[in-house]
């Protein structure tokens, strides 16, 4: 079998590259399919925490690269699910323990046995950039709706459409805020996506519960009532082919804002 | 205790001192004076035996307040020849080469402070013999002459024990956590075991073989610092942290690691297959604990990434038994 791999990527720092590497993960293992998530940010790494597996970690994938272990002892299986495993970055070294050639050869192998290869690239656009996205053949690009963050995410489709290998990519905007869009506050979806002519693959609204999820080790999607949860969920579908609506992002109405809906309009008469 | 003015300089005579440890003590009692600064010193030495190390670090701590050693004075053959070896002069104290103390107001009154200082040193000494005197049963063997080398070495012996066993009495470290799996999930007891076994396979590099080599022969690297996440250490040997480990850090020693903080990162002793080793932490939280080949893991339900600091601090000793690494916790006294 061939499996896919896919780069997630960004550009700017703290857009969520992680926690949606992490989250789309759970999400495709979720679904029944094989899934390797490799972190690339050597030095920074995050993507274990995210999952809960730091204390899992004995080799890394400059441990493999350096022929100190098998590629497959590196690997660390989820604790929840057997079809998610990790391939983590070293820690205590830099971007030039690894070089393009070698994480190409790591997902060319890890291909073969798996459905996803999932790749969390580091911030920036140097060396970590290029190793990152050398091994794969598709990129999600993560941006925020901030001026910055587009600015970065457009940077990076550029550098993406000037590669070969990459035969497809898509956006993910994350951290949207309906309420802050409904005051024109914030960029609509829709702007965002003709500023950067790029088709979108998922929407996630902002959510508080991504906080904890990071601080528990434990992805959102896990959480089957988390809004956040269900928007990565919807994105691994539209992954795997499926046609799925966007997630209506408006705010549940409850009772008490149904209420205070009369009593503005009551008001508006007056 | 004498002493006295010699071509712009003191005469101290220490010839009363039993060992180098009371030496220093004094000389350094006497040394923190201001007068000292910038004068000659004369040491009168007595029957004291000095090995040439222990004179030059004598001449060192004299030297270190801007002082100089002129001559000294010794009755012992060892001191003669340290002395000799280091360049410094020997000669006997003739009460005639003394020049008489020049009888104007202000001396007198320096020599005064002096002596008082000194009084001072001799009531703290008096504490100090007290306070051996309370948890120590040395007391009969010092009356009794020591005459051979081997009375010695007997005496030193039984002190250390004591010391040691008044530090750590034994039986007040208990095992309170066990990691009671030998694979992952194997849990036998029902209370939760700190750290879990990772099965991890033969994990020693290519060539290296288990061995128990005496990590208190060790050298030791000292730190004293706060290791932060990526930073790692290495070291042939025991290795002291003073200050915190935190999580992302990496301590990869081949003797023992003690951490006097919280140990909050990757813990790796006897790396080369050193069985005998231990890691221990005032706070003993280590992401990842290996001694020697065997990996252990902190329990899922104990990650609180966030959750670092803390002011609760168990002493606590990870060792391997029986194949597994057990941890003692230090319990509280009261």
């Amino acid at each position: 079998m061939t499996g896919r791999v896919i780069v997630i990527t960004s550009g700017k720092g703290g857009v969520g590259k992680t926690t949606t590497s992490a989250n789309i993960g759970t999400a495709l293992a979720k679904a029944g399919y094989k899934v390797v998530l490799i972190d690339t940010d050597l030095g920074l790494r995050n993507l274990d925490l995210l999952l809960g597996l730091e204390n899992r970690i004995v080799y890394t994938i400059v441990d493999v690269i350096e022929e100190r272990c098998k590629l497959k002892q590196a690997l660390v299986k989820d604790k929840k699910n057997p079809n998610l495993s990790l391939l983590a970055a070293a820690q205590t070294r830099d971007k030039t323990a690894v070089n393009a050639e070698q994480l190409k050869e790591i997902c060319d192998t890890l291909k073969e046995e798996n459905d996803f290869v999932l790749v969390d690239c580091p911030a920036g656009i140097e060396q970590g950039f290029q190793n990152a996205v050398a091994g794969a053949s598709e990129a999600i690009v993560v941006t925020t709706p901030e001026m910055s963050a587009i600015r970065d995410a457009d940077r990076i489709i550029g550098l993406l459409e000037a590669k070969e290998e990459i035969k497809s990519y898509k956006l993910l905007l994350n951290r949207v805020r309906p309420s802050l869009i409904k005051s024109n506050e914030m960029m609509s979806v829709d702007d965002v996506v003709e500023i950067l002519s790029c088709p979108l693959v998922g929407i996630i609204p902002e959510d508080t519960g991504i906080i904890t999820s990071t601080n528990k080790g434990e992805p959102i999607v896990n959480d089957e009532n988390a809004l956040a949860g269900k928007a990565y969920r919807n994105v691994a579908q539209r992954i795997l082919g499926e046609e799925v609506p966007f997630l209506d992002l408006d705010e549940p109405k409850g009772f008490v804002a149904k209420i205070k809906n009369v009593f503005a309009k009551l008001k508006a008469k007056v | 205790m004498e002493k006295g003015f010699v071509e712009n300089g003191f005469i101290i005579d220490l010839s009363d001192v039993k060992n180098t440890t009371q030496l220093v003590f004094e000389l350094s009692s006497i040394m923190e004076h201001p007068d000292v600064k910038g004068k000659k010193i004369c040491l009168k030495l007595g029957d004291l035996d000095l090995k040439q190390s222990q004179l030059l670090s004598i001449k060192a701590l004299i030297e270190s307040m801007d002082a100089d050693i002129a001559f000294i004075d010794t009755n012992s053959e060892q001191t003669e020849a340290s002395a000799i070896s280091l360049g410094i002069i020997i000669s006997e104290l003739n009460e005639e080469e003394i020049p008489s103390i020049t009888a104007s107001s202000e001396n007198d009154i320096k020599e005064e402070s002096v002596q008082v200082k000194i009084e001072e040193i001799d009531d703290k000494k008096e504490n100090l013999d007290k306070t051996i005197e309370v948890h120590a049963d040395i007391e009969q063997s010092q009356n009794s002459p020591i005459e051979t080398a081997e009375d010695i070495e007997d005496i030193y012996e039984e002190e250390t024990t004591q010391e040691i066993s008044e530090i750590i009495p034994r039986e007040h470290f208990e095992t309170n956590f066990e990691t009671l799996a030998v694979n992952e999930g194997l849990v036998s007891k029902e209370e939760v075991s700190k750290y879990i076994l990772l099965d991890t396979g033969d994990v020693l590099p290519v060539g290296v073989e288990e061995n128990s080599i005496n990590t208190e022969v060790l050298p030791t690297l000292y730190i004293s610092q706060t290791l932060r996440s990526g930073q790692t250490v290495t070291y042939d040997g025991n290795i002291l942290i003073i200050g915190d480990a935190h999580p992302g850090s990496e301590i990869v020693a081949t003797g023992d690691i003690t951490v006097w903080g919280i140990l909050g990162g990757i813990a790796h002793a006897g790396s080369q297959g050193n069985v005998t080793s231990k890691v221990r932490a005032l706070k003993l939280n280590a992401i990842q604990l290996r001694i020697a080949g065997l990996y252990a893991r902190r329990n899922d339900t104990l990650n609180v990434p966030y959750v670092q600091k803390t002011n609760e601090f168990t002493p606590e000793e990870a060792k391997i038994e029986d194949g597994k690494i057990v941890i003692y916790k230090k319990l509280r006294r009261d």
